[in-house]
């Protein structure tokens, strides 16, 4: 669930999924991301780490300069619905043990 | 992705040490099954609709639409689970089991089934939600992903 909510997280800010909307259309680095959004370089990079760390891209290093794309495997938590309802159903049932101590008999 | 594809189920097996009346308060009455799932309105009628209502996310309304399928009092409660983004991709099953145990409590068995193999059903599932939130780019993307 942890790795999940990482990817909310990230995918929560509109400029981070413009950016991410961006990569799927190709790789890119920083200054043709910053070239097409209102938005400063440094933030942009900023943004792009934190997609990072949510696993959502990846990047590769050419000479001076990094590209970024979109790592398609960075979403598979957000689709598979079987683990996420897995997870749900362990905390609920956890919940519903402490409420069955808290009920009158 | 053939439309008859085998569903996979998620079954999880507890023993309370409760007596079956009281475990199946907990599931049936809408105000102690707000405590420990989500806010509702259920009533153990068949053929009652009712929903379970989350707190909506960007890639979720939050709801849940359900109808009883079956009640066998204190021994087992069946309703539909449908939800997920758009268009209701996620239509499943939910079944409680009540078995007496010999102390005086109860197993509680629960299976969701329903869920369409993961990739294929997933992708169509998110797609729609998808689209809608960062684009076309990404579907097709998911779509070579999956």
């Amino acid at each position: 669930m942890q790795r999940r909510d990482t990817v909310f997280r990230a995918l929560a800010d509109p400029s981070r999924r413009a950016i991410l909307e961006r990569l799927t259309r190709g790789e890119a680095a920083v200054k043709d991301i910053t070239a097409r959004f209102d938005i400063s370089q440094p933030a942009v990079s900023q943004h792009l780490a934190t997609l990072r760390r949510a696993g959502l891209v990846s990047e590769r290093r050419d000479g001076r300069l990094v590209y970024y794309r979109v790592d398609p495997n960075g979403l598979r938590p957000l689709i598979d619905w079987i683990a996420q309802y897995q997870a749900f159903w362990l905390e609920r049932l956890d919940r519903l043990q402490a409420s069955l101590k808290e009920m009158d008999e | 992705m053939s439309a008859k594809a085998e569903t996979q189920s998620i079954s999880l097996e507890y023993d309370l040490p409760h007596p079956p009346v009281k475990v199946w308060r907990a599931l049936t009455d809408p105000q102690l099954l707000g405590e420990w799932l989500m806010v509702n309105d259920m009533r153990p009628l068949v053929g009652h609709s009712f929903t379970f209502k989350a707190p909506p996310t960007p890639w979720w309304d939050g709801i849940v639409h359900c109808e009883v399928l079956e009640i066998d009092l204190h021994k087992r409660l069946r309703y539909s689970w449908r939800s997920g983004p758009e268009s209701s991709p996620l239509d499943t099953v939910v079944t409680w089991t009540l078995t007496p145990t010999p102390s005086g409590g109860t197993r509680l068995a629960l299976e969701h089934s329903g869920f369409l193999p993961a990739n294929a059903f997933a992708f169509d599932g998110a797609s729609k939600g998808w689209q809608r939130m960062i684009g076309q780019g990404l579907t097709e993307l998911l779509a070579r992903a999956a």
